[in-house]
């Protein structure tokens, strides 16, 4: 039972990751981004990218897959987004126009790199900290299992849910410790009254959609290790993933997805473990009972509408 | 400040489509600072899409918005609070989870018009709201988020002040209070346009009515010769009574 425990947090702490960018976009433009999977499958291109391209240890994908997709989402929220709010309706308009944009990021994803499966072996992630591992636990400098009350589990694990926990603090000193932060919880608090107030609400969403396509990339560069492997058709799971985290914890509330994250990642290994079956299922019937028992998600402050 | 005889904002022959529904047909008015205009008119008469248009909140479809002799039609909300010019709504919508005094920090910290202006502590007492300043938004009553939304715009020091129903729910010593503090503003050199449809307060606080009907004004000049003209009474009450 502790195994599917700690793994369930270490798998949580990343689902996290996995989420907490689609629910800051939503959170700050009411859009939901169902491409959101995509960008989190091409951030494992990344990570495959530097390890087998560069011969780097996929970490360095981190970096690179952040501030290359920041870069992305702020010319994607430029061309795309500032139509999108004209419209009517622009949360109804924002589902199929990123319900088409993922198939777009598919399709072109497939015509490049075709549709095998890719892996990356799990002792690569992080072996270039293995010497900083052997400093601080001591025992040799290798990559091998992490040892927590005396279970072991794989490394890329341990880093994975490590990095994501660093990713969700900078979240968080983001928003609450920063000016931008400050004007983002503003525009996701009241949209037209931080208009109102002066505040350039087009630059603020800028901002965040940039950094939930960067957080995207940043986990899926963790994806070859927490799933074993990963092909252009991985980004329509992610995405039900992320969704499922999000709704979990409260959506609209990007703090609330650590619990969201936390919740689904311990369920997740339970199932595993006792119903490997129905683990599958998962995802969808967690989305039911929550929409079913609490529609505003486990944080949620106030019930949406729409 | 513009002298008080020349127009600080100027509309001139605005159109805003919905559709096929024109909103605003050819509204074309001024108001200078330190004079209160009031917009008056039926429901749907276009008195909130004018302030929305000269908000920001809508590009106006034709016409030409001109404020301080610049034209600013089209341009971003945010910009319009930055250059002077603030609103209320009908319905406030302030930081909900914010402190009273949190809530016009963010205004006074990132949406300054100006260099100088009443203190924070002047404008809480002034409105009413020193009592309630560290308290969450979400517990103030509705006349105090009315108030709120008030000194939130006020306390981006704005020279144009348009207020969307700000009496409505007040109760008649309320009204008394705040048409002073109006006029008042309207005295430190504010150019105010309101929206109401509380006749009784039109008449206390403006110096000039503009009556709209079908997004086109029907009349311009003072209240208590409006509702002597005939087609402002059948605008309001219905053909049978303006004969």
């Amino acid at each position: 039972m502790l195994y599917p425990l700690i793994a369930g947090v270490l798998f949580g702490l990343y689902f996290s990751l996995v989420g907490i960018g689609l629910n800051l976009v939503f959170g700050v433009m009411r859009i939901v981004n169902l491409a959101h999977g995509d960008f989190l499958m091409l951030g494992a291109f990344v990570a495959f990218g530097v390890y087998t391209a560069a011969g780097l240890d996929p970490l360095v994908g981190v970096p690179i897959a952040f501030a290359l997709f920041c870069v992305a989402g702020l010319l994607l929220y430029w061309i795309l987004v500032p139509r999108l709010q004209r419209a009517r309706d622009p949360e109804m308009l924002s589902f199929i126009l990123f319900f088409g944009f993922s198939q777009v990021i598919e399709a072109l994803t497939t015509i490049v790199f075709g549709t095998s499966e890719r892996s990356i072996p799990s002792r690569e992630l992080a072996n270039s900290l293995s010497g900083v591992r052997a400093a601080i636990f001591g025992g040799e400098a290798t990559n091998g299992p992490f040892q927590i009350f005396g279970l072991s589990f794989p490394a890329s694990w341990v880093v994975a849910a490590t990095v994501s926990v660093i990713a969700i603090g900078c979240v968080y000193l983001y928003l609450y410790r920063t000016r931008l932060g400050t004007l983002t919880r503003a525009v996701m608090s009241r949209r037209e009254e931080a208009i109102a107030t002066g505040i350039n609400v087009d630059r603020v969403s800028a901002a965040a959609f940039g950094i939930g396509l960067g957080l995207a990339a940043v986990a899926g560069v963790f994806a070859p290790f927490m799933f074993g492997s990963f092909t252009p058709a991985f980004g329509i799971d992610a995405t039900v993933t992320s969704f499922v985290v999000v709704v979990l914890g409260s959506l609209g509330n990007p703090l609330g997805t650590a619990l969201g994250g936390v919740v689904y990642g311990v369920s997740y290994m339970l199932v595993q473990t006792y119903l490997s079956s129905w683990a599958d299922l998962l995802p969808y019937v967690l989305l039911i009972a929550i929409l079913l028992l609490r529609p505003s998600g486990l944080l949620g402050r106030r019930v949406r509408v729409a | 400040m513009s002298p008080d005889n020349v127009p600080i904002l100027r509309v001139n022959d605005l159109l805003k489509r919905f559709g096929g529904f024109h909103a605003l047909d050819g509204l074309t008015f001024h108001v200078s600072s330190g004079e209160i205009l009031g917009l008056v008119g039926p429901n749907g008469s276009g008195k909130t899409t004018a302030i929305n248009v000269i908000s920001g909140l809508y590009a106006p479809d034709r016409g030409e918005v001109l404020f301080d002799g610049t034209s600013v039609g089209g341009m971003a909300s945010h910009k319009l609070v930055h250059r002077g010019i603030n609103r209320t709504f009908q319905v406030p919508k302030p930081f909900m989870s914010l402190t009273v005094r949190q809530n016009l920090e963010v205004a006074r910290t990132y949406g300054r018009a100006g260099a100088s202006g009443p203190s924070m502590s002047d404008l809480l007492e002034e409105y009413r709201l020193a009592d309630v300043a560290d308290r969450p938004a979400h517990d103030l009553t509705n006349v105090q988020q009315k108030m709120l939304d008030l000194v939130r715009a006020l306390a981006t020091q704005p020279r144009l002040l348009l207020l969307d129903e700000l009496a409505a729910g007040l109760n008649p010593t309320e009204l008394d209070w705040i048409a002073e503090r109006i006029k008042a503003l309207a005295k430190g050199g504010l150019a105010i346009i309101v929206v109401e449809h509380l006749m009784g307060f039109i008449e206390q606080i403006t110096d000039r009515v503009i009556v709209m009907n079908a997004g086109k004004e029907i009349f311009e000049g003072t209240l208590a010769v409006a509702v002597k003209v005939p087609e402002v009474i059948e605008v309001f009450l219905g053909g049978e009574h303006a004969a």
